[in-house]
């Protein structure tokens, strides 16, 4: 119980009026840029990083972090309420957060979304607290078979569980994939599919896809049904704030499923997008109503969002035991982490015991902190959705083409991200499948360049994936995923011979 | 009025067209899978084929009548297609002026124009609008995180 005394010795440091009030700065500031779109964690914590030179590194590091958890939860805001993912790993939050809020219950999904993220977060850190130097071994054996073999999992769990046309959701993915390739190989340093515009060079970037697919594309679609009778309510009910988060202990099972998935993939460097996306894909398929998943399931909600803290927070664990940042935002504190004259690796934790242990237990507090602030908001941001529809439209067009500029202030994205807009508004309306096109996008060149990495190191031969028992569970793993659908399906006994296609117009509003 | 089977053969011919295009810019890149790893025309490769043979295939459900597409045979209504333009095409206006007014005058005309014109809200209410939403945009962007939007063409002969 050496950890214990030591955490005990942190919350000395971090719990005092100071440390508390940087908190709720970095918190507030993690919000905004999170609720902003084409600004995230990494933009936040570069802006606030000159600040931080002056301070003790365990104030500097309490800001930062706090941030980060701002931003996580600001993501998530956008997501629910506008379809807009501000980040990667709130686009699974949207498939069933935006139904619900456009069904009138923002404030449940809202509440439940930010419910779930706290438990996620406390897990990651509670696993952080315990398991540091245990867990920072199993990331050390990662190579880039066990990389393709963590991604294909991902694929696995979230592709092929049926409802979209097969050859159509094939299409989607296919295409997501050629996008993802889009721009210089990292493997071979060549530069692949730019069509002959110049630009392309540096890729197409998520951002602009998501931004394109799911917010232009989804105004498209709601500007062509009538004009909005949302059933919003009108008035702000704080008691369901409450009972939202009251209700969440009912979906313990796919609270504890998520926030596993979230840790490991988060410390294994899977990062928060692939096991939010991985989360939802097993909830789906797991769940008893996982039916009507799409149509604002409450599960829906939780899976993505558990996940995605629980990875966002056990990220920072390689960060500080390893050395090696886990996503964009570990990167940027690593580099304040060598500013301030702190070496980040295993030696941290015997050299800086207060700086470590301070940092850990602000964690916590921080988390709490942030949970408290972002749902006293809740209604604030509830009410955006009452906004009439005329207003709104513009605003949403404008956040898009100001998100897409600022990724990398190029006017071709703005023009890019015009063009993902029809696209998601005729994939939408013809029933292609988003999803997997997205996940492809997001990490469909991380899984190629590993992929490609083990060939080189196995000299082309696919024996790798088989070569040691970690890479082989997760392969396994991955096949049987992909392979459950289709035994299910043998086995079930012929029960209704005479069902329609399998695409009948009910059974297509299910689908994402 | 657009029928659900044009929409149906659009979409596939677009997602073809894609395939295409990917599929012989890959071959630069060359394709092929040695010991001395995969090139990287390789993947992009199979994509391609995978999307034109998907797109082909959604093309075929499309050209014949099947009971799927009988069940929805008008997908955009006239009316319907004329909110969709009425949507997109001032957004598209939007993004064709910002490299001629700029982020903030195209942003502030642009709400101004989709509020006043169809008269959704008086001038003067559009006029507000159209102010804070430039403002928002550089203080929060400008000053508070420096990132700088498009000044555009205009403001760029005037020396900003």
């Amino acid at each position: 119980m050496d950890n214990l005394s030591e955490l005990f010795h942190g919350f000395t440091i971090a719990v005092t009026v100071p440390h508390l009030a940087l908190m709720v700065v970095g918190v507030l500031l993690g919000i905004l840029v999170g609720v902003l779109p084409g600004l995230g964690a990494p933009n936040g914590v570069s802006l606030l990083l000159p600040l931080t030179f002056g301070m003790q590194p365990v104030s500097a590091i309490i800001l930062l972090s706090s941030m980060y958890w701002g931003a996580l939860f600001g993501g998530s805001v956008t997501s629910i309420l506008f379809n807009i993912p501000g980040e990667p790993s709130s686009v699974a939050t949207t498939f069933d957060g935006y139904p619900m809020a456009r069904d009138g219950r923002p404030t449940t999904a809202l509440a439940t979304a930010f419910g779930s993220a706290a438990f996620g977060a406390l897990i990651g850190v509670i696993l952080i607290t315990f398991l540091a130097s245990w867990v920072a071994q199993v990331a050390l054996a990662f190579g880039p078979p066990e990389y393709f073999a963590v991604y294909f999992l991902a694929f696995a769990s979230f592709v092929g569980m049926g409802g979209a046309a097969p050859i159509k959701t094939v299409v989607a993915l296919a295409i997501g994939f050629a996008i993802a390739a889009i721009g210089i190989d990292t493997v071979s340093g060549s530069v692949r599919l730019t069509m002959g515009i110049d630009e392309l060079v540096k890729g197409v970037n998520f951002v602009v896809a998501v931004m394109g697919l799911f917010g232009i594309g989804e105004l498209l679609v709601a500007v062509e049904e009538e004009f909005h009778a949302r059933a919003v309510s009108s008035r702000i009910d704080w008691r369901e704030v409450f009972r939202a988060v009251g209700r969440l202990p009912r979906h313990g099972v796919a609270l504890l499923r998520s926030a596993a998935i979230g840790c490991w993939m988060g410390i294994t460097p899977g990062g928060p997008t692939a096991a939010s996306f991985m989360s939802y894909g097993i909830a789906r398929r797991f769940s008893r109503r996982g039916r009507y998943f799409g149509t604002g399931e409450v599960e829906g909600i939780i899976s993505p969002e558990t996940a995605d803290h629980a990875a966002g927070t056990s990220a920072l664990l390689p960060m500080l035991s390893l050395g090696i940042p886990g996503s964009a935002t570990a990167a940027v504190m690593m580099g304040g982490l060598m500013i301030w004259g702190l070496n980040p690796g295993p030696m941290l934790f015997v050299d800086q015991k207060d700086f470590v242990w301070g940092l850990i237990a602000s964690m916590y507090v921080g988390n709490i902190v942030a949970v408290a602030l972002v749902l006293l908001t809740v209604p604030v941001f509830a009410a955006l959705m009452r906004i009439p529809f005329v207003i709104i439209a513009p605003l949403i067009v404008i956040i898009c083409v100001v998100g897409a500029y600022s990724v990398s202030n190029s006017y071709l994205d703005v023009v890019m991200m015009l063009g993902f807009g029809i696209v998601g508004y005729l994939f939408k309306k013809l029933f292609y499948p988003l999803a997997p096109l997205v996940l492809a996008i997001v990490i469909g060149d991380k899984a190629e360049d590993a992929f490609r990495q083990s060939m080189l190191m196995s000299k082309g031969s696919l024996g790798i994936f088989f070569a040691n028992k970690l890479v082989t569970c997760l392969v396994v793993a991955g096949i049987a995923l992909l392979l459950l659908p289709l035994v299910l399906q043998l086995a079930r006994p012929f029960r209704k011979t005479a069902s329609p296609d399998a695409d009948t117009p009910a059974q297509e509003k299910v689908i994402i | 009025m657009i029928s659900r089977r044009a929409l149906e053969l659009a979409t596939a011919i677009l997602t073809g067209g894609f395939g295409v295009a990917v599929v012989v810019q890959s071959l630069d890149n060359g394709i092929g899978w040695s010991s001395a790893g995969v090139d990287s025309g390789t993947f992009p490769f199979l994509t391609g084929v995978i999307i034109v043979a998907g797109s082909l295939y959604n093309l075929a459900r499309g050209v014949v009548p099947g009971a799927r597409l009988a069940s929805v045979p008008i997908a955009i209504t006239s009316i319907e297609l004329r909110r969709l333009a009425g949507l997109f095409v001032p957004a598209a206006i939007f993004v064709a002026a910002i490299p001629l007014l700029g982020m903030y005058l195209a942003s502030a005309i642009y709400v101004f124009a989709v509020l006043a014109i169809p008269r959704h809200q008086s001038v003067l209410r559009s006029a507000i609008a159209a102010a804070a939403t430039a403002l928002a945009l550089y203080v929060v962007f400008e000053r508070m995180f420096q990132v700088s939007l498009p000044h555009g063409a205009f403001a760029a002969a005037f020396g900003f």
